[in-house]
């Protein structure tokens, strides 16, 4: 069988800021584990309305990579028609971006989207996301889709809730610990640049890609709901790409004086 | 209580969207509100609230001849509080293209679908182009993405709905299929056609442009029958027709 892999992220960007670029190195090995060299990489950035800004970030990010990016914008079909089922259970790693958790899922119930991510899910594609795309995983989430932080169901692969941008948005923390004391599933808090990563059964192990940046079990505990910090791997950013084609450059200008006997 | 008429105009395909310096259709729903600076509330969820379709809005319904507003439902945080209000405080609602079935998901998801059976009975116009048109029937041809495909809408006219009818089109071959496979009878409109319906009753087809036509399918047996209306061409001025009635206005059969 199949390791299913969740990767959820409280939050983060895909600029070339470091802890953006360590992100990016965690999707890009979690996509080549399953894919080798070249994987390939989607993403759903219809929580945004397919924003040309998300689609673009994205591609900035990863199309210099060694990956084959896409992007899957429902909204854009009518454009540009994609065999949905077809292409989705093709990728190595599917990611959803950040936007509205509540048109997300309608978008994705009308278009019959969520039968085709939990396949993909049980065939050990990675699922990965951000903020509404990272709630969307569990049973429900807090969104402001509707203005006000309220809770919202999400797709129900992971067990339990999920509260995203939890240290930049007070508000938002507040609303969750409310409703997990009303009876909302526990689950975990991610302040942005935290994540969680389930591979497989079992807890998930969680990560940070910015110092003091945290993930929280968050549990009703009867009398009250408590939140406490999970320890965390830290993931280190990579060279940024500017230095990587120098070093590229580099090691080319090497091997051609070693073909040429200036070397050694 | 007063009773005022629930007026819907499905447009084609047409208006500032598709039809940049032919502001015919979207004068003519300007022109039915009867309001000096009418309120007209834009909803391009359709298209995933796409901030371009929104600024050209703006540019067709400028300030100086209407009130104009949009709902964002990808960014509620920046947009009225209260969607029920400010929808139902509207003399126009005018919905954008896009897809209709992603459309007609996020209304659900954030009840616009119940407030615009309320706005429609209060006799707020609705009106829209493509997915802003085929929204208001029971069923419509969407053809957005693919070969086309029979959905349901929200079912304010107890009709079938298919737009961009050209002639020779896999909508229209569509559309005859879905209706010979059961599908209830409707109407077609043509890009610059515009079906204007009062109450559930077919008023007038108008058009934008002289070709432009709308039309009315039935079955019989498994025979679909395709009925082309009179259209009245907005752009012939003082041609101020009373209302047609489609039945009597057949001029074609098709297979």
């Amino acid at each position: 069988m199949e390791v299913r892999r969740i990767l959820a992220l409280g939050g983060h960007d895909f600029t070339s800021r470091p802890p953006d670029r360590a992100v990016c190195e965690l999707l890009l090995r979690l996509a080549s584990e399953r894919g080798g060299e070249r994987p390939r990489i989607c993403i759903l950035p219809t929580a945004s309305g397919d924003t040309s800004e998300q689609i673009g970030r994205f591609y900035a990010a990863f199309g210099e990579r060694p990956c084959e990016p896409s992007d899957l914008s429902l909204f854009r079909l009518g454009r540009r028609p994609m065999a949905l089922r077809d292409h989705l259970l093709a990728q190595d790693l599917i990611y959803v971006g950040g936007g509205s958790l509540v048109n997300l899922l309608a978008v994705w119930e009308a278009h019959d989207i969520a039968s085709i991510l939990s396949l993909a899910w049980r065939r050990g594609i990675v699922l990965a996301g951000q903020s509404a795309g990272a709630m969307c995983w569990f049973e429900a989430g807090i969104t402001k889709s509707s203005g006000r932080p309220l809770a919202a169901a999400g797709l129900g692969l992971l067990r339990g809730s999920l509260c995203v941008h939890y240290n930049n948005e007070p508000e938002r923390r507040a609303a969750y610990l409310e409703a997990v004391g009303d009876g909302m599933p526990g689950g975990y808090g991610l302040d942005d640049y935290a994540g969680l990563l389930w591979e497989g059964e079992g807890s998930p192990s969680a990560l940070t890609a910015r110092r003091g940046a945290r993930a929280y079990r968050v549990c009703n505990r009867g009398d009250s709901v408590s939140e406490s910090p999970l320890p965390a791997r830290f993931l280190p950013a990579p060279a940024p790409a500017a230095l990587r084609e120098d070093i590229a450059e580099f090691r080319r200008l090497k091997s051609m004086r070693k073909r040429a006997g200036w070397l050694g | 209580m007063k009773t005022v008429p629930r007026q819907i105009v499905a447009f084609g395909g047409g208006g500032f969207s598709m039809e940049s310096g032919n502001p015919l259709l979207d004068d003519y729903v300007l022109g039915l509100t009867g309001a000096e600076r009418p309120r007209v509330c834009f909803l391009p969820s359709a298209s995933g609230d796409a901030d371009h379709y929104i600024v050209r809005f703006y540019r067709a319904f400028s300030a100086h001849r209407c009130e104009a507003s949009h709902i964002s439902l990808f960014r509620r945080e920046q947009g009225p509080d209260d969607l029920r209000r400010h929808l139902l405080a509207q003399d126009l609602i005018y919905v954008g293209g896009g897809s209709v079935v992603s459309l007609l998901g996020v209304w659900r998801a954030h009840g616009i679908d119940e407030i615009l059976r309320e706005a429609w009975q209060a006799g707020i116009i609705l009106c829209g182009l493509s997915a802003g048109s085929l929204c208001w029937f029971a069923e419509a041809v969407s053809g957005f993405h693919g070969a086309p495909k029979r959905l349901q809408g929200l079912g304010l006219l107890p009709f079938s709905n298919c737009v961009h009818y050209e002639p020779k089109s896999s909508r229209r071959e569509s559309y005859h299929r879905f209706l010979r496979e059961g599908m209830r009878a409707g109407y077609a409109a043509e890009d610059g056609a515009a079906l204007h319906f009062t109450g559930t009753e077919l008023s007038r087809v108008v058009a934008s442009r002289p070709e432009a036509r709308g039309y009315r399918l039935d079955v019989a047996g498994q025979r679909v029958v395709e009925m082309r209306i009179a259209t009245t061409f907005l752009g012939d001025r003082g041609v101020v027709p009373t209302a047609a009635v489609p039945e009597a206005l057949s001029t074609a059969v098709a297979a």
